[in-house]
């Protein structure tokens, strides 16, 4: 198995190649007639090294959310290849997706939705460990829902409490604390700040850190606020329609973005620093809104509210290229 | 200085509901000048939303009941004002874009049908004269095609597009003032930029006082002249926003603008406030953000803060606003 960039050092946890998920549209109603497909993920491939966060950024529709639920096979691909340590995840049999699965494991957005309601925050967190019972003895169990209920800020005594004595987010701690109950490699984050107020997502960015740090696990960290995903993130991706437009290291991706839609979705986003030599009158404000990924337009998605697009860009694809710090797909990537 | 066009004053909200007071307005005060971008910012249960509904008479009773405080609009007392006088008013003088654009649309007319609805309602005008005027509103909120798009219905629109078409109603009779609450919160960056831009050029057009209840601070720093922080159902520091946002006064403002991610925070780890809003069932004692705050002494368990003039332009309720001022 050839490694994507060759110049890396060390072999990735992740790599994902050209993955492809098309969702059958029906014709209205009362009828099963496939009349179309849904674009959602369009050839995606990026690689995840460990312990790095990977940020995917993009609007809702752009088929971040659906990156990360094929790469758990909650939904299956159409093609493409997922590679865990050189394993496609795609292929692996149900006993080989367990095992993949006790090492890539996910939080999701709605902390109200994906905790049972009827069990116990210690049932909760622990049950990772009756599907693998070998990752903790039964006799340490106890003991060990309460090492990581205090490794995730809540209190132990927490343990045998329901869901909704909790606030968002204390309930998000319990996700991620079910999360790293087996000590993955791989955690795919998808938008687990979004549903949380201002003042608590702080909370939670920050332990997700903390964690990263002391447990060197990888986040594939998915969301839509820019600040959160700068953050976070070792490196960018930013997809626009299904594609990745952009990949590059954060600081290349926030400090020199090449593809216009990046540049354009850096500069919609509400700045705080009064400072910042980004004045309101450079502000680039794009036309039209995205169109749908049933229906995109020929050759680059972005082309027809794009401000640079030339005959090229309408017959054919752009492709991803540049350095391996940093890849743009588009025909005219401007060095600034 | 210019009349205010709204004033609000000590304003109290409470919902009853099985036994229990929620607290949802605990005193707030508040006044926008004709013309001026105003911005009410606070989390969720802060109190913003209800302070605007109660402004709109959209308040249900019960369970809520307003027990205290004033509103006016023009110098002209809003709450007691006959519901008949108040129905005309909404709409000429007063108009609102809500958040969620699909529930607030009815989904059995036309957006046109609708838009028109307001023009035939006020008695402004009927028939193919309201329908024309309700495509050139659409024309203006940037809807292509509107002639078209007239005909549609709210589901066959987009988000964003929908959102415009709320705001085409709103500004429809020419309003002095709008209230957007959230007008963006659900929409993409993208499409948000292009809505605050909308939203900004109808204002400067009208000369249209606009007040933006919003969480999101960045927004606030870009479009809002002056705003007012909300805190547990009390505005806890208000003043223009270029000082409030670059040199706060209040703990809880302080506290919010350090919790965010920015890009001179790289690297390294945010500073959280501690624990979560307040159960506005059980509000704390003396200032209501004692428990979270790092400034807090006895005195704020204890007292309720009082309003302190931070600068000539700027009012704080916090009992440390010194302390606060120079850390900042």
């Amino acid at each position: 198995m050839t490694v994507e960039a060759s110049g890396t050092v060390e072999a990735p946890v992740l790599e994902i190649r050209d993955l492809v998920k098309h969702f059958p549209a029906t014709g209205g109603f009362a009828t099963t007639r496939k009349t179309d497909v849904v674009r959602a993920v369009d050839g995606v491939s990026f690689i995840l090294r460990a312990g790095e966060t990977l940020g995917l950024v993009g609007e809702s529709g752009c088929g971040k959310s659906t990156v990360a639920r094929t790469l758990l096979r909650l939904e299956e691909p159409t093609a493409g290849a997922a590679l865990f340590h050189g394993q496609d995840i795609f292929t692996a049999t149900s006993m080989e997706l367990k095992n993949i699965r006790r090492r890539l494991q996910v939080i999701f957005q709605d902390p109200y939705a994906s905790l049972n309601p009827r069990m116990t925050v210690a049932n909760i967190i622990s049950e990772p460990w009756v599907i693998h019972p070998d990752a903790a003895p039964k006799a340490e169990r106890a003991d060990r829902v309460r090492t990581l209920l205090e490794n995730v800020g809540l209190r132990r005594e927490h343990a045998e409490r329901y869901p909704h004595e909790f606030s968002g987010g204390q309930r998000q701690r319990i996700g991620i604390a079910r999360a790293i109950a087996l000590n993955p490699e791989v955690l795919i984050c998808d938008e687990p700040v979004s549903a949380l107020d201002v003042s608590v997502q702080a909370q939670v960015v920050n332990l997700l850190m903390e964690i990263q740090e002391r447990l060197n696990i990888a986040y594939v960290f998915i969301a839509h606020d820019l600040s959160v995903v700068r953050h976070m993130s070792h490196r960018i991706a930013v997809m626009y329609l299904g594609r990745i437009v952009e990949i590059g290291a954060k600081d290349e991706i926030y400090n020199h973005p090449r593809h216009p839609y990046t540049k354009a979705l850096l500069s919609a986003e509400p700045s705080l620093d009064f400072s910042s030599t980004r004045k309101k009158s450079s502000r680039i404000i794009l036309k039209g809104e995205a169109p749908s990924p049933s229906n995109p337009p020929s050759g680059c998605p972005f082309r027809n509210r794009c401000w640079k697009a030339q005959d090229i860009c309408a017959h054919a694809s752009p492709v991803l290229e540049g350095h391996a710090g940093h890849r743009v797909a588009c025909y005219d990537p401007e060095f600034s | 200085m210019p009349d205010p066009i709204l004033e609000i004053d000590d304003l109290r909200i409470e919902f009853r509901s099985g036994g229990e007071i929620v607290h949802a307005a605990n005193g707030v005060s508040f006044q926008i000048n004709p013309g001026e971008t105003a911005a009410i910012l606070g989390e969720s249960g802060s109190g913003k939303s209800v302070t605007a509904a109660a402004v709109m008479r959209l308040l249900q009773s019960p369970p809520a009941f307003i027990t205290g405080g004033a509103v006016r609009f023009k110098g002209q007392d809003v709450l007691g004002m006959p519901i008949a006088k108040w129905r005309d008013y909404c709409g000429r003088e007063i108009a609102m874009v809500f958040q969620d654009a699909l529930t607030s649309l009815n989904p059995v007319f036309s957006v046109g049908w609708q838009i028109a609805e307001l023009f035939r309602a006020h008695g402004v005008a009927f028939g193919r004269d309201a329908n024309a005027r309700a495509v050139d509103l659409l024309n203006r909120v940037g809807i292509p095609d509107p002639a078209l798009r007239a005909k549609d219905y709210a589901h066959q629109f987009s988000g964003g597009m929908r959102q415009r078409v709320m705001i085409a109603m709103a500004i429809a009779l020419g309003p002095d003032l709008l209230i957007a609450d959230e007008p963006t919160t659900a929409l993409d960056v993208t499409v948000q930029a292009q809505i605050m831009e909308l939203l900004e050029e109808l204002r400067a057009e009208s000369n249209m006082a606009m007040i933006l209840i919003t969480h999101d601070l960045g927004v606030v720093a870009d479009v809002a002249d002056n705003v007012a922080v909300m805190y547990a159902g009390r505005v806890v520091e208000r003043g223009p926003v270029s000082e409030v946002l670059a040199r706060p006064g209040h703990a809880y403002t302080l506290a919010l603008l350090d919790s965010v991610p920015r890009a001179n925070s790289l690297g390294q780890h945010l500073k959280p406030i501690i624990g979560s809003p307040p159960d506005l069932a059980r509000i704390p004692k003396g200032c209501a953000f004692h428990p979270r705050c790092r400034f807090a002494t006895d005195l704020c368990r204890n007292e309720e803060p009082p309003s302190v003039a931070v600068t000539p332009r700027r009012i704080a309720e916090c009992h440390h606003v010194e302390a606060v001022f120079n850390d900042s």
